[in-house]
């Protein structure tokens, strides 16, 4: 699924997450709670009611005053990495599918590296159990290989998702989806609700070239496989125009959409490499050098 | 109006051709996108589930349309009866006379005039004729009017200048033949100002337009060579420019160089010359005059050494000294002069019987003069005042340099010009002098030479040489001739065949009867060649371009006599149909650029 030289790019790097952890076990992600752990944080003079087993002796001895030393809480974070895997996701030249399908593998490569608790699954509700440590990446590998783009999936599978757990949940998908109507789906309900279960999300768009750019021109017909409509068109310079400010306007209502419940929205395209999907990650903040 | 070509109309199937397609849906191309939603705002609100669409109206639909009516009225060819020439018709008459040969442009002064009535061609507007009339010794049409400037290309590609002088005159009358009855039509004369300038001054019914070609007055010729005595030659050389000119005269002897003659001309004179060095044995002699210039044709001469085979000629009359002291004037020819009582037939290569026609068949050839009423190859009838002497044919060869002007005549036979005969001299009430045509050759004259004053004129000796150099067999032999005019091969008896080389190599086949030689627009030496019962008879004559008018090259120096006049006033007639297809199709031009600007805007 990855490259030896893509794992190595990927071990320099690590999930930003922006709300707090509540793992059920302990992990290796920083707390804003002070526990044990070998990372030393700070002093604080003791008062009563402290675990006196904080107490720092060597301190008392040469001070004579009860001083307790903090360390840093290292709790485990769950990451949900959902994976858009409707028939659309195989359009585009190059196809779509690869691309996120490398992504999604390269974001659980991040969580199970830093010991997250990962879980990885699809808008239309298929999703492997939760893997914790780089034992794990094995299976999600296979996981996503066994996938193939089929059907059709929109923000109502996400709304409905019951397997994502509190944490990051990053949704790699077109997010060309249409409602009933044919009008663009509104991702915002089902964001809200991802948000109402605490979970940050992170909208990852993956476009082909010939999507951000298209190039067809004439008279078409245009078919959507999905809702398998069509449409008769002549294809001019100035409908891809058009297309072009449609398209703006639609990031730009993911991207309020993702903010308003506490998230992030980042746009990549299918001829990129790992590292320039990395690089998009680096600049929205969803990742960071470790 | 009218439909030319009503066939066309089958054109109109088109109209509900093209309004079958407007019911007819695109089939289109599929292409899947992840979406419909971007495309939304510029989907079309048509469903591609059935092959037929309800018909819309479209300004496409309408241009379209509009477009195949026109094509279809163009291809029925309407026309308008009687409106003809409202075009503008141009005839460009094309000097193609010797002098136009000169070099002073370029490739030549005919190339010049042929490339600027190409470019005429070329530029004409639509709606717009051209007309060719190339004026040589005989003006021709060459393209009758046409817009089609390829066929205008295609006349001009075969034009070439002759030898002679172009006759203004009948190039004019020709012109106004093609411009009677189209208005705004104009000439254009391409040359030099060397043509024949016309006796009476023609009318013009358009505007005229000389165009001179050429501008140099450089040239110099050499206007005689001729034979002095024996060993010695003499040559005129002139020079038709204004400055004096040091020149030299090649002699060749049988193609050897044997002299060179300096000589020294003033500008506008001549000067003489007697070369005293010619070869005993020589038989052909050329001068050559150099430097070269402008004028190629005129720089070189040929004389052939070698007198004309003697030629026994019978004169059988009472009494014609006139008759008989002209056919002596011809060198080789032995005249026998016998009266009708002691004609006897004999070894003569020609017999001339005056007043008197032999009982039997007539001896060949013949020349007879006013036969006894009822006798002769042409049956004399009574006498008549014939009244004006006159020329049935100008160009007839017979006729080469005769002037009849001054000629009159009391009294001659009547008698009706047979099939196979041809009138050479005619006059009011009847032919006066007849020829056949071919073999045999057979003259007659109707009349007493006594009873006219033609003995007393220039031209009888000479009307009596061009007899003899039709009537006796090789009369050609050892002869000059001047370019372009044609030459009577009269065959030996016997020949079968009869080869002209001419001296660019091409070799003209003949077979007798022969008719006049014409190919003679080459200066230089002709071969003869006639087979014979026992072998070939070889023989040569020259042609040789003289032609002081011609050799004078400077443009522009004869006048044109043109006098405007009436006639273009005159209303035209109604003639031919005026065709509106051009129209037409500009029409559909237009149509298609707009329907192109309309699909692009409705892009």
């Amino acid at each position: 699924m990855l490259t030896a030289a893509e794992l190595t790019l990927l071990s320099r790097l690590d999930l930003a997450y922006r709300r707090s952890r509540n793992g059920l076990y302990a992990g290796e992600r920083r707390s804003p709670r002070a526990a044990r752990s070998p990372e030393f944080s700070d002093f604080r003079p003791y008062v009563p009611g402290d675990d006196f087993r904080q107490i720092d002796w060597r301190a008392y001895a040469r001070l004579e005053r009860l001083t307790l030393r903090l360390y840093v809480a290292e709790e485990e974070a769950c990451l949900n990495v959902v994976l858009d895997a409707s028939e659309s996701m195989a359009l585009g030249t190059p196809p779509k599918w690869p691309a996120a399908r490398r992504l999604a593998a390269a974001l659980g490569f991040l969580g199970l590296a830093a010991m997250d608790r990962v879980t990885l699954g699809t808008l239309d509700g298929r999703f492997l159990p939760p893997l914790r440590g780089r034992d794990g990446v094995g299976r999600m590998w296979q996981f996503l290989a066994g996938l193939e783009p089929a059907g059709e999936s929109g923000p109502d599978g996400l709304a409905r998702l019951r397997w994502a757990r509190p944490g990051m949940t990053v949704v790699v998908s077109d997010f060309m989806a249409a409602d009933e109507e044919g009008m663009a789906a509104d991702w915002s309900p089902a964001l809200a609700a991802v948000g109402g279960r605490r979970q940050e999300p992170v909208l990852w768009q993956v476009l082909a070239p010939d999507e951000e750019r298209p190039w067809i021109t004439g008279d078409l017909k245009l078919v959507d496989p999905e809702t398998r409509r069509d449409r008769e068109m002549t294809i001019t310079p100035a409908v891809v125009a058009d297309y072009g400010r449609a398209l703006a306007a639609l990031r730009s209502r993911l991207a309020r959409a993702s903010e308003a419940a506490g998230g992030r929205f980042i746009s990549s395209e299918s001829d990129a490499d790992l590292e320039r999907h990395m690089l998009a990650g680096l600049r929205a903040g969803v990742l960071r050098r470790g | 109006m009218q439909l030319i070509a009503p066939l066309g109309a089958l054109a109109a199937l088109a109209i509900p051709l093209i309004i079958l397609l407007y019911f007819l849906k695109v089939k289109r191309p599929e292409v899947r996108v992840a979406t419909l939603v971007l495309w939304r705002r510029h989907l079309a609100d048509r469903q591609a589930n059935a092959p037929w669409q309800r018909l819309r109206w479209s300004v496409l639909l309408a241009v379209q349309l509009l477009a195949a009516l026109l094509i279809t009225a163009a291809l029925v060819r309407p026309g308008v009866s009687g409106a003809a020439g409202v075009g503008k018709t141009t005839v460009v008459l094309l000097d193609a006379s010797a002098s136009m040969r000169a070099t002073d442009a370029a490739p030549d002064r005919f190339g010049a005039a042929v490339a600027r009535t190409r470019q005429l061609a070329n530029s004409l507007a639509p709606g717009e004729e051209m007309a060719i009339i190339l004026m040589g010794d005989h003006s021709q049409l060459l393209a009758a009017p046409t817009s089609d400037s390829a066929a205008l290309g295609s006349a001009l590609d075969r034009v070439r200048p002759g030898g002679g002088t172009s006759d203004l005159a009948e190039g004019i009358s020709l012109a106004n033949a093609i411009l009677s009855g189209r208005p705004g039509g104009s000439i254009i004369l391409l040359g030099d100002g060397h043509s024949r300038p016309p006796v009476v001054p023609p009318r013009v019914v358009a505007p005229l337009t000389y165009v001179p070609v050429g501008y140099s007055d450089q040239n110099s010729a050499i206007e005689t060579l001729s034979r002095a005595g024996a060993g010695t030659l003499f040559l005129r050389v002139a020079n038709y420019g204004r400055q004096a000119r040091d020149l030299k005269v090649e002699m060749y002897a049988d193609g050897r160089l044997a002299d060179v003659l300096p000589v020294h001309v003033d500008g506008n004179s001549s000067s003489d010359l007697s070369w005293t060095r010619l070869p005993a044995d020589a038989q052909l002699v050329e001068a050559r005059l150099t430097p070269p210039d402008v004028l190629g044709i005129d720089d070189e001469a040929w004389l052939l050494t070698g007198a004309p085979p003697a030629r026994a000629v019978l004169l059988v009359t009472d009494e014609n000294g006139f008759m008989a002291r002209a056919l002596s004037l011809r060198p080789g020819v032995k005249v026998t002069t016998v009266a009708p009582k002691d004609y006897r037939p004999g070894a003569y290569d020609l017999y001339v019987f005056d007043r008197f026609v032999p009982p039997g068949k007539l001896p060949e050839p013949a020349l007879v003069i006013d036969p006894p009423a009822g006798l002769g190859p042409v049956p004399a009838g009574p006498p008549i005042d014939p009244g004006a002497v006159l020329p049935a044919n100008p160009r007839d060869p017979l006729l080469t340099d005769v002037d009849l002007r001054d000629v009159h005549v009391q009294v001659a036979a009547r008698v009706t010009a047979p099939a196979g005969w041809r009138t050479v001299i005619a006059a009011v009430g009847a032919p006066l002098l007849l020829a056949h045509e071919g073999e045999p050759r057979v003259a007659e004259l109707t009349f007493d030479i006594h009873h006219s004053d033609l003995p007393l004129r220039a031209a009888f000796p000479i009307l009596v040489d061009n007899l003899l150099s039709y009537l006796l067999p090789g009369g050609f032999e050892n002869q000059s001739f001047a370019l372009g005019q044609p030459v009577t091969l009269a065959a030996e008896a016997g020949a079968t065949e009869v080869d002209v080389t001419t001296p660019d190599g091409r070799v003209s086949r003949l077979r007798p009867p022969l008719a006049p030689f014409t190919d003679t627009q080459t200066p230089g030496v002709y071969g003869v060649r006639q087979v014979v019962p026992g072998g070939a008879r070889l023989s040569r004559f020259v042609v040789q371009f003289v032609d002081p008018s011609l050799s004078r090259v400077a443009p522009g120096a004869a006048a044109i006599p043109i006098e405007d006049n009436d006639l273009r006033k005159v209303p035209a007639a109604p003639r031919g149909t005026l065709e509106l297809w051009p129209w037409l199709v500009a029409g559909v031009l237009v149509l298609l650029v707009a329907e192109w600007l309309i699909y692009l805007r409705g892009r």
